[in-house]
């Protein structure tokens, strides 16, 4: 009885730790065998390399805005919604680079992230990921 | 021109929202439609110095707030054709030469992704001769209400139609750009215009974690044919007189121009700082002169106060040739004095982040023009600009917003 309320108890103490959820990069099971280090997630979520390290055409999908997107930009980048938003209209409104395609929903993003090969994008952990195959876990 | 920008404009809209209104797709649309703006009241402590935010504007603020002067929307549309090219347009509206409101088309260019590090442009694009000449009327990704202008206007061309090539590489830690252009570029002044013809470049910029370093250089032939009623009589008056050397010297298709630049950014999460010289050297038509700014803010959350000082400087008046004739060397001495945008300023303001799409700043600018001219101000009185007199207090207010 004992070791199973010791359970209980940590499952509660990390149920209401402060949630900053790992999230997931993701891509289809269709991509062709993509690899992804950190470095280059973070070089293609900040638009300075457009293509995978084989060379593969890279396109990214953005979630609505709201906390995943956040802290997920925050883990990869450093940089706060504002921050980004900045660095971004400017790669975007000089030409340098087309913006992650945003999705509508979660659930549209979820599709894509599905159907599309060569397509990557973020999910909170606890999201399934059927259809999908982690390349990457920002803890 | 500015008619095709309005077409591409409308074209592009009905594209969007014909793609935008089909219902939720399998796959990310290939279109994408986005735009910036900034809507602004700027007012001055003195009726007789009217500010602007570009000399090509012809009026400015006074004691009034001035809505005209900062104001600006921009709409970019965004095509996919394939993996390696897309097509991107981008029209203007705002305050320009004359004070026209037309629409302008700012970029309208084709993207070739010819290897994973190298991008080819080729098109309408903007002349990229300093750190920020790129996204002038976007305010929304600096902590100003608006660029210097004690460095930025020092470059009145800002089309530029031809090629560039981008070519980006990590270095270890560190990331290099390089980027390459050509074209050329018009502007249309009153009565008159300018061109600069077989504009070539380099800029190169290295970024290691926070920290951004920049410089570049660009040549270019030039040509100026001023058109206001002051410029034409002292012509008149200096053919008349024999002394055609010295008309050569203010307009014509003759002269050549460099456009040198350097200067960091840097952006940690919380201390803020841009610095940044910038120089233009012509051989005639107009003056060459140099000017720099630095500024540093800090943020504390989603506020951003930060301080800017400036200056310009003339380094060489249009011509420094006399007639020996005491009206015609007044008139001339008037005309160099009217093209120098001497000025110093010192500035205090603040960004605040209200959501993720806007920022509402405010500014305070103690402008010190001269010496030899009247800064970025205009005035009817052309006695005023040889005289400047004391500091200007310049009060902004503006909201900027990104979709």
């Amino acid at each position: 009885m004992r070791p199973l309320r010791a359970l209980l108890l940590l499952v509660a103490l990390l149920a209401s730790s402060p949630n900053r959820a790992e999230i997931l990069i993701v891509t289809s099971n269709r991509s062709g065998p993509i690899e992804l280090t950190r470095d280059q997630a973070e070089k293609l979520y900040l638009g300075r390399s457009s293509t995978f390290s084989d060379g593969t055409p890279a396109s990214l999908v953005d979630l609505p805005n709201g906390q995943v997107r956040d802290e997920f930009y925050l883990k990869l980048t450093g940089k706060n919604p504002a921050q980004i938003q900045a660095y971004w209209s400017r790669l975007v409104f000089t030409g340098r680079a087309l913006p992650p395609k945003e999705a509508r929903s979660l659930a549209e993003a979820r599709q894509w992230l599905t159907d599309t090969p060569n397509l990557i994008g973020y999910l909170d952990r606890n999201e399934p990921t059927t259809g999908m195959r982690i390349l990457l876990r920002l803890p | 021109m500015r008619s095709i920008a309005a077409h591409l404009l409308h074209l592009g809209l009905v594209a969007g929202l014909l793609l935008t209104n089909a219902h939720a797709s399998d796959v990310p649309s290939p279109f994408s439609l986005s735009g910036f703006g900034t809507v602004g009241a700027v007012r001055t402590d003195k009726d007789n110095r009217m500010f602007r935010s570009s000399t090509e504007q012809v009026s400015g603020a006074g004691t009034d707030f001035d809505p005209s002067v900062d104001s600006v929307l921009g709409v970019q549309a965004s095509l996919i054709l394939s993996n390696a090219l897309d097509l991107t347009v981008q029209s203007v509206v705002r305050k320009g030469v004359a004070d026209s409101y037309s629409p302008q088309l700012t970029w309208g260019f084709l993207r070739f992704q010819a290897m994973p590090e190298i991008v080819v442009r080729a098109g309408r694009m903007r002349t990229p001769f300093f750190m920020y000449s790129d996204s002038l009327n976007l305010n929304y990704a600096t902590p100003w209400v608006r660029p210097p202008v004690e460095v930025y206007s020092l470059n009145p061309f800002a089309d530029l139609n031809g090629v560039d090539a981008l070519y980006r590489t990590p270095i270890g830690a560190t990331d290099l750009e390089l980027h390459v252009y050509g074209g050329q570029s018009s502007l249309d002044i009153r009565n008159g215009g300018g061109k600069l013809q077989a504009v070539r470049g380099v800029k190169a910029a290295l970024s290691v974690s926070s920290l951004t370093l920049q410089a570049g250089y660009a040549r270019s032939n030039l040509s100026i044919h001023w058109g206001d009623p002051m410029f034409t009589s002292l012509n008149n008056h200096l053919i008349a007189s024999g002394n055609d050397a010295i008309a050569r010297d203010l307009s014509g298709d003759d002269s050549k121009g460099t456009f040198l630049s350097a200067g960091f950014q840097y952006d940690s999460d919380r201390l803020l700082m841009i610095g940044e010289y910038a120089r233009r050297t012509v051989d005639r038509y107009t003056v060459s002169a140099a000017g720099w700014y630095f500024t540093a803010g800090y943020r504390f959350n989603s506020l951003t106060p930060y301080m800017t000082v400036a200056r310009q400087t003339q380094t060489a008046p249009v011509t420094t040739k006399q007639s020996g004739i005491a009206p015609i060397d007044s008139l001339l001495s008037l005309f160099n004095a009217m093209r120098n945008k001497s000025q110093n300023s010192m500035a205090i303001g603040a960004r605040w982040d209200v959501t993720r799409n806007v920022a509402v700043k405010t500014q305070l600018e103690r402008i010190h023009p001269g010496p030899g001219g009247l800064g970025i101000f205009v005035n009817d009185n052309f006695r005023d600009v040889v005289d400047p007199g004391g500091p200007v207090h310049v009060f902004s207010i503006s909201a900027d917003f990104v979709f």
